[in-house]
């Protein structure tokens, strides 16, 4: 059997005990284990403990517990409340206005939650109400809520990116840094749509609120700034290179805790469901993390990336046409899996090739996470348009259908990275130098 | 199954997975710890080493309690459109595969465990301590999740809902989405 029959054999493999339900890391073990059993000569059994073992006993991978930790904190403070109240007094000058506090809204709580699900839930729960009782239109809304809740995965502090960090062996700040500026493209391009969107539909639009004084503004949104300031802590920290990933994740748990602290939200009760809940997420994401490991082992014994990556460049396609590729590959899986499976999975057979290609790691690395954003707004489990569709009671087609605008803001977003890669790459080479 | 060996099996994973909890918590104080050290200047080093061991505890000590929570991801895509008889069939399999694949996982890993107490191994690293007392998270949280999915395989086979799927459900009807990432 030649080296990309056995890759073709797997892949059925996987396919078939995925579909049949079959959890996501056991048959990721399940396939390496089959490949290594079968067709090479080691020994899975110690493969398999020595991957398993590794890959979750590391240091670097401490990040991520504690990252998903801070994320639970805030999430069961009164922030999400106050979120709208703090953000609405600023926007009434701009067209579009109290719609972008879905965007801004999304995009700070984002970048504090690793989640998008619970960054779509809590900013929907909160604005969607305040919104419908002023009159304005809710299509453009949900829309809104549907797309800018995955910015959560985008904007650093991330938890797909240390994901995406620790499957590719790259560094976890520069991940970090990288995706400051295309989260910010992005939510520009979502804002320019509304306002573009509100000048066009006036008649739609509700009368404005009044203008308030600026103290008065301060005032609304005072409890706005420490959350702020903890996230300005973090990013700080992270490009004067104070400290480790690890190490800024410790702070923003402390600067989370503190902050719940003050706003009078941290019980007992709220603080053990937090800890018990990243520690199942950060279970279930290592669990597969180390399924992959194995996996990624028996490819590597086997050399089927390497095979393959060759074979790609045999037929000669110009990257962009490599890309192009990925992207429906991506997508098609989007159609079933969840981003960080996604990612997980695709890494060791991949990266090798899209290496290969010429393509930065890291640059490769934000564009799957545009990719998985828009899969988790498209149907058939576009898991947003689930979430949306729980709370509001609407069909997801509706739902999917009133993100459309915003799902082209993506691929536009994709489009710019794409042809400008230096949008991802110039703050990491800035900070920490051009990458060798 | 009586409510007695429910109840004990449920606080079991539960008691697990609050181990697995603690460790979370220690590697945060840790990492402070270390970083307040550094600027002290006194010698950390030992702490990554502990870090990293905490680290894999917490995964292997919660991966039980998290089975049963519906945490760990799968494709439902296709299982969701099936009617409740196939559905069973396949839950049936899929618990069959895991409590294979389980079981052969805790075997290597009490195996290897057994053979780092055996040859008394030591941690490379700065602190060289035997590495099977780290280990031992590995293979009593793989054990534990080989007693859950073969706990979950009964419940099942007798013809009830797994509780993977029945918690997820509950959870999603009272528009709780904190543990979908």
């Amino acid at each position: 059997m030649d080296i990309l029959s056995i890759g073709a054999l797997l892949l059925v493999l996987m396919l078939l005990l995925l579909g049949g339900g079959v959890w996501i890391a056991i048959t990721l073990a399940i396939c390496g284990w089959v490949g290594q059993a079968f067709f090479t000569n080691t020994q899975p059994g110690l493969n398999l403990f020595s991957s398993f073992w590794e890959s979750n006993a590391s240091w670097e991978l401490a990040a991520l517990p504690l990252f998903i930790w801070m994320g639970e904190i805030l999430f069961r403070t009164r922030l999400s409340e106050e979120m709208f109240t703090g953000l609405a007094p600023w926007l009434s000058r701009v067209p579009g206005r109290l719609f972008h506090t879905t965007i801004l809204g999304c995009g700070i709580f984002g970048s504090v939650s690793g989640s998008s699900a619970a960054t779509c839930a809590t900013i929907a729960k909160v604005s969607l109400p305040e919104l419908k009782k002023r009159g304005y239109n809710e299509s453009i809304a949900l829309g809104s809520l549907a797309t800018a809740g995955t910015l959560g995965i985008l904007i650093p502090p991330s938890i797909t990116m240390v994901v995406y960090a620790v499957a590719a062996d790259a560094s976890i700040i520069r991940i970090f840094l990288a995706g400051f500026l295309p989260g910010l493209l992005l939510m520009g391009l979502f804002s320019a749509y509304i306002a573009w969107w509100s000048i066009r539909n006036k008649a739609l639009m509700p009368p404005p609120e009044p203008v308030l004084s600026f103290a008065e503004k301060i005032r609304l949104s005072k409890n706005l700034i420490p959350c702020a300031l903890l996230i300005i802590f973090i990013c700080w920290s992270l490009v004067a290179g104070w400290a480790t990933a690890t190490e800024c994740a410790a702070y923003g748990v402390v600067g989370a805790l503190s902050l719940a602290l003050w706003s009078r939200s941290l019980t007992w009760e709220n603080f053990q469901q937090g800890l018990m809940g990243s520690a199942r997420t950060s279970c279930m994401i290592m669990f597969i993390l180390a399924g992959a490991a194995f996996l990624t082992k028996t490819m590597a014994f086997t050399g089927i990336p390497r095979e393959l990556a060759e074979w790609v460049n045999a037929m000669q396609l110009s990257p962009y046409a490599l890309i192009g590729c990925l992207v429906v590959v991506y997508l098609v899986l989007g159609t079933a899996l969840d981003g960080i499976s996604m990612i997980v999975l695709t890494a060791a057979v991949v990266m090798p090739m899209v290496q290969k290609a010429g393509f930065d790691l890291v640059w490769f690395g934000i564009f799957v996470i545009l990719l998985v954003e828009i899969a988790e707004v498209t149907p058939p489990v576009g898991f947003n348009l689930f979430v949306l569709q729980n709370m509001t009671g609407k069909d997801s087609n509706v739902i999917a259908k009133a993100a459309i605008p915003f799902f082209f803001c993506l691929v536009i977003c994709i489009g710019l990275i794409t042809v400008f890669p230096q949008i991802v790459t110039i703050l990491p080479d800035l900070v920490m130098g051009k990458q060798k | 199954m009586n409510s007695l060996a429910r109840r004990t099996l449920d606080r079991l994973y539960f008691a697990s997975a609050i181990f697995g909890a603690g460790c979370i918590a220690a590697i945060c104080f840790l990492m402070i710890w270390q970083s307040i050290g550094r600027q002290v200047g006194w010698t950390t080093g030992a702490v990554n080493d502990i870090v990293s061991w905490l680290c894999a505890a917490a995964a292997f000590f919660t991966m039980a309690h998290a089975f049963k929570n519906g945490d760990f991801v799968r494709v439902t895509l296709f299982l969701e459109k099936m009617s409740p008889a196939r559905r069973r069939v396949f839950e049936v399999t899929s618990l069959f595969v895991a409590a294979l694949a389980v079981g052969y996982l805790s075997f290597w890993a009490c195996r290897f465990t057994w053979q780092s107490w055996e040859i008394n191994e030591l941690a490379q690293g700065l602190l060289p301590i035997p590495i099977w007392i780290p280990q031992l998270s590995f293979a009593a949280g793989s054990l534990l999740l080989l007693l859950a999915v073969l706990d979950e395989l009964q419940i099942v086979l007798r013809g009830r809902e797994p509780t993977f799927v029945r918690l997820v459900r509950e959870r999603h009807a009272k528009g709780d989405f904190s543990a979908d990432l």
